[in-house]
């Protein structure tokens, strides 16, 4: 029938109207169970003892992983709210770099108090407005808690980053690994903006090959491309003048479609000098600065190094690394304190960086380059990732990443709270107690979201293998009698003060995860309806 | 009695009551949708894309839940419609006056029912809607010549707006944010110069006003960061080569040394173009196309900073608020104009690096930095945002302020209540019909507060025979409350508008006897 679609003809079917509250309650039952099937999928990656999940992709890829945000991002999740669970991790991924895993569990803990809570028939707005306050309590408590932390305390940032480690695969290397963050992060801090670091300013080149213990900071510049060896020139170059070039040594192209005209034998001769001369003539301008190092930007117009002009640049003695991405011209200009010539014209000394040593290293099946000793270097830094499968690999960039974040967050924000759970359960004494002042159904709503904080611990022993009721009874009892600072200690299966175990988190990575959660809650409760649109 | 088939296969005609019947249940359906939205409790909706990536939209905001839906009433297009209208004449209201339309229909059914003309329930609207505006017109408070009190008018505008939105919880920060860049603009409603940038990551409340202009693009390699009084050429012009434009054009040469000349003379032609463009004078060159290495590094050495691929929009906004115009050729200098700032300089915003340009010609412009968890909180609080700016740039132009809170349909509802009784015969029944479909609106706002509507609706009915009462529902506290207290405020312009936009919609749809659909395009998966 033709008949439009909305249009209820019959008096009866108006009860199947919008406005049926029933519908509004399957919605939002239907939300909260879609989102909090996403948190149970990664609640076992939480802790120390968490495990990993293995994912393999549409495309065959197979990615073992215990970071919360990736495995979120390779999950395709098509409910509408379990999409906005996977945001969620990706907006703490931004904002902290770590605790991905927790903040999407602490959502997954709220929405499971909140069906409560509306089953008991509070509307969604009262339960969202005291989540807010509750939420903005907690970050105060969680202020409260913290010990500020120096950038010069190399030792407590180490701590933190070392933490954030201990849940990874490569846990076994924190102890390498995290001093390695901290000194990454410290070494790209800007001065005159003490609170900002931009991380891209730190340059992971991941390599096959070796273990994750020879994983290593280099001071200078690491290429993972290798030197072109085609004509036998140099591989290593000390006192190195380098030169980043954005044209190419190869015989002229011109915009205009052009064709030489050939007519007898004797010309080819000509032009084959010709051309071995443009070139010469090219390289003689290179060599007159005295540049004996070249990296060259990758052309699609053209080929950006012909043999010939390789054969004659080795003769020149001069170290070629070509291919190189535009995008990391910037990179490498600022670190090499050079700038980038785009005509040979151009070609000038004053425009050359300067390096002690460029060589060309062999690692495993692969080679890379080095270039380290820079004169005036940049403030970047490069770490050179080293393992011995592409999934170690791939997990100890992710897992470097976060402390790197970890180190980060505690330079914009100087910090520390104590880890293995003793803030959340700290947070929900604290909270618990406030909801016993508060009237109404606030304070309902503050204690449900006091206990939803409990999943932290309960998870973290679980995870570990323990008695979570006992853990977390036991916790609540030393909280109370106010040893503020216990948690969990994993690797004893018991309870100690977990500051003195230097498990210890930046505040930041806390605070974000509560609020974020939290408006991400919010905003699943705020929702009665799914509208399919166009 | 066999009629011919008049209509093509599958086209179908409904009549009379049938039609009155489906257009009905159409309207009312689409209101019935929005309802759940309207006010500071109000609901809010998912939407999902059907299309490609299944996107996901969280909104309060009932023009853009209404844009999106797919639709197959004619009747309920009409709503859909008389929201746009709404939201590009005064930006705000939006749900409101759907949900108004929806109530009108749903009185009119009953009186259709009783056998009540159609025309007759028309005429009797129209004389309520007249009386309900004057009943405003008389209510209204004009503060233009006090600037202080209709700074604080303005303000309190803009937190009624926003407390229905996502931005409640900082309505404070924003509304001050929205009146501060309304005011730049001295009473003109081009929001153009406002420019709204997302950024995820921080928190709604670090969203900021900055005054000047910025521009989310990078520096130029080797070039300066920071340049004090520009002069910016704005330009849209390709910086590879000047090619040939001819196909199969193509130069014959007979030796490579040739082909290298001919590099050579390119490379010429565009150091000239680059030497022309520097010769302007200026020492900031924005252009719309790529700039490529060479000329990069032609304009770095010249110490110019050159922007290379901004956005078409970056670029007209950029030459609006700097005086300046889009050239694309440069052989007259004289005939250029450039655009002036104060100041140039690379900024943080979060991971990102923007360039700003600040102390700009044009003293309206302003950039608004959004800052929020996801792009579905940023796109929401952009929303949110708009629609304050749009009802403050429209207050600006018409100052006249009512309270908020339900407090106008109340004393609409009750002149309108006071003609029905002087209104002889049987349009006194549409007059009354009028005032209970007014009265639904406040009902509405309690009921999606989870309130007792009933309860405090006849409260508020038994407050407003007061004369001079400024009684309205207070949604936080659950009662009724003074709303000049309170500081709820909207604008006359929005009330008007839904008022009238709804009465003419309902009007519109009344009148209607007959549906003709035409054969439809076969769509699977219809709602």
């Amino acid at each position: 029938m033709a008949a439009p679609a909305i249009s209820m003809p019959s008096s009866s079917s108006k009860t199947e109207s919008y406005v049926d509250n029933k519908r509004k309650e399957d919605i939002r039952q239907a939300n909260i169970v879609a989102a909090r099937a996403v948190a149970d999928a990664v609640r076992t990656s939480l802790g120390p003892k968490g495990m990993d999940k293995m994912i393999s992709t549409a495309n065959g890829e197979v990615i073992i992983t215990n970071d919360g945000a990736t495995i979120l991002n390779k999950m395709e999740v098509l409910q509408p709210a379990a999409k906005m669970l996977v945001e969620l991790s990706k907006s703490q991924d931004a904002a902290a770099g770590d605790g991905t895993t927790t903040v999407v569990v602490i959502a997954g803990a709220l929405l499971k108090q909140c069906m409560s809570l509306l089953s008991a028939g509070i509307h969604p707005t009262v339960i969202s407005d005291s989540l807010h306050k509750a939420a903005n309590k907690a970050i105060d408590v969680l202020t409260a808690m913290a010990v500020p932390v120096e950038l010069s305390d190399r030792e407590s940032l180490i701590k933190s980053a070392s933490t954030s480690l201990n849940s990874k695969v490569v846990s076994q290397y924190s102890t390498l690994l995290a001093p390695m963050a901290v000194d990454a992060v410290l070494s790209v801090v800007d001065p005159s903006k003490p609170d900002l670091v931009d991380l891209r300013d730190i340059k992971i080149v991941k390599k096959l090959g070796g273990t994750v213990d020879d994983t290593e900071l280099v001071k200078g510049l690491v290429f993972d491309k290798k030197v072109s060896h085609a004509a036998g020139g140099p591989t290593r170059v000390e006192n190195a003048k380098i030169a980043v070039i954005q044209f190419q040594i190869s015989p002229p192209k011109t915009d205009i479609e052009q064709s030489i005209v050939v007519s007898d034998y004797t010309q080819m001769d000509r032009i084959l000098k010709e051309e071995r001369n443009y070139i010469l003539g090219m390289i003689k301008k290179i060599r007159a600065t005295g540049c004996n190092v070249l990296l060259i930007q990758k052309s699609i117009l053209r080929d950006a190094v012909t043999d010939l002009s390789l054969h004659y640049l080795a003769k020149a003695k001069i170290l070629v690394v070509k291919d190189v991405e535009r995008d990391d011209i910037e990179f490498i200009t600022s670190t090499l304190n050079c700038l980038p010539i785009a005509n040979i014209e151009h070609f000038r000394a004053e425009k050359l960086g300067h390096a002690d040593l460029v060589e060309e290293v062999s690692l495993g099946d692969g080679k890379i380059v080095k270039i380290t000793g820079i004169k005036d270097m940049g403030r970047t830094t490069n770490v050179l990732v080293r393992g011995s499968n592409q999934l170690v690999l791939d997990e100890a960039e992710r897992s470097l990443h976060d402390a790197l974040c970890v180190v980060r967050c505690l330079v914009s924000k100087r910090f520390l709270v104590a880890g293995g759970g003793a803030p959340e359960i700290e947070l929900s004494r604290q909270l618990g107690a406030w909801a016993k002042v508060l009237h109404g159904m606030e304070g309902y709503c503050v204690k449900s979201f006091a206990e939803a904080l409990e999943v932290i611990p309960y998870t973290l022993a679980e995870n570990a293998g323990l008695n979570p009721i006992a853990i977390v009874t036991e916790l609540r009892n030393r909280h109370a009698q106010g040893e503020v600072n216990a948690g969990i200690n994993v690797r004893k299966g018991q309870i100690t003060n977990i500051l003195e175990e230097n498990v210890v988190q930046p505040l930041l990575v806390s605070t974000s995860a509560i609020t974020l959660a939290t408006e991400c809650v919010r905003m699943i409760l705020k929702i009665d309806d799914i509208v399919t649109v166009r | 009695m066999a009629i011919e088939r008049i209509f093509k296969d599958e086209a179908s005609e409904e009549k009379g009551e049938r039609a009155r019947m489906a257009s009905f249940v159409g309207a009312m359906a689409i209101a019935d949708l929005v309802k759940t939205t309207l006010g500071p409790k109000g609901m809010d909706k998912i939407l999902q894309s059907t299309g490609r990536g299944r996107e996901v939209t969280v909104t309060n905001d009932g023009a853009t839940i209404l844009k999106s839906l797919h639709i197959d009433n004619a009747a309920a297009k009409v709503l859909v419609d008389i929201s746009k209208v709404q939201d590009d004449e005064v930006g705000d209201g939006t749900t409101s006056v759907v949900v108004l339309a929806g109530e009108l229909l749903r009185e009119a059914e009953k009186l259709v029912a009783a056998k009540i003309h159609p025309m007759t329930i028309i005429s009797g609207y129209r004389m309520a809607a007249e009386c309900a505006r004057h009943a405003l017109l008389q209510k209204v408070v004009d503060n233009k010549e006090d600037a202080e009190t209709f700074r604080s008018d303005l303000t309190k505008i803009a937190m009624t707006t926003l407390s229905s939105k996502i931005l409640c919880q900082d309505k404070d920060h924003f509304a001050k944010l929205a009146v501060d860049a309304v005011m730049r603009l001295k009473g003109s409603t081009n929001l153009e110069s406002i420019q709204i940038i997302k950024k995820p990551g921080g928190s709604l409340k670090d969203s900021f006003l900055d005054d000047g202009f910025i521009l989310d693009k990078k520096i130029g390699i080797g070039q300066p960061k920071r340049i004090e009084n520009a002069n910016i050429l704005v330009a849209n012009t390709a910086m590879d080569t000047d090619k040939v434009k001819i196909y199969g054009a193509r130069v014959r040469v007979d030796s490579m040394s040739k082909v290298a000349e001919i590099e050579g003379a390119e490379k010429e032609k565009m150091r000239e173009k680059v030497q022309k463009i520097i010769s302007h004078g200026i020492n900031c060159f924005v252009n719309r196309q790529l700039i490529y290495n060479f000329p990069e590094e032609l304009f770095a050495d010249a110490g110019i900073l050159a922007i290379e691929h901004a956005d078409f929009d970056g670029i007209e906004r950029l030459a609006l608020v700097t005086g300046g115009e889009i050239a694309s050729t440069f052989d007259n200098p004289e005939t250029v104009k450039l655009g002036h700032c104060k100041l140039i300089e690379e900024i943080m915003i979060g991971e990102d690096k923007l360039i700003r340009f600040s102390g700009v010609q044009m003293g309206e412009a302003c950039t608004i930095v959004l800052r929020g968890a996801s792009h579905h909180v940023l796109d929401e609080a952009e929303r949110s945002l708009h629609d304050a700016l749009c009802v403050l740039s429209q207050t600006v132009n018409d100052s006249r302020v009512l309270f908020g809170g339900g407090w106008p349909e109340m004393i609409m509802a009750k002149e309108v209540d006071e003609l029905a009784r002087k209104t002889p015969g049987k349009k006194s029944h549409a007059i009354e019909a009028f005032s209970r479909a007014l009265l639904a609106i406040p009902t509405i706002i309690a009921d999606n507060a989870g309130l007792d509507s009933a309860e405090l609706v006849a409260q508020l009915r038994a407050e407003h025979h007061k004369e001079g009462c400024n009684a309205g529902i207070d949604v936080i506290s659950g009662s009724v409350g003074d709303m000049a207290e309170l500081g709820i405020s909207e604008a006359f312009k929005v009330k008007q508008a839904v008022l009238l936009s709804a009465t003419e919609a309902a009007e519109m749809i009344l009148r209607v006897d007959e549906i003709i659909t035409c054969a439809p395009r076969q769509r699977e998966n219809r709602m």
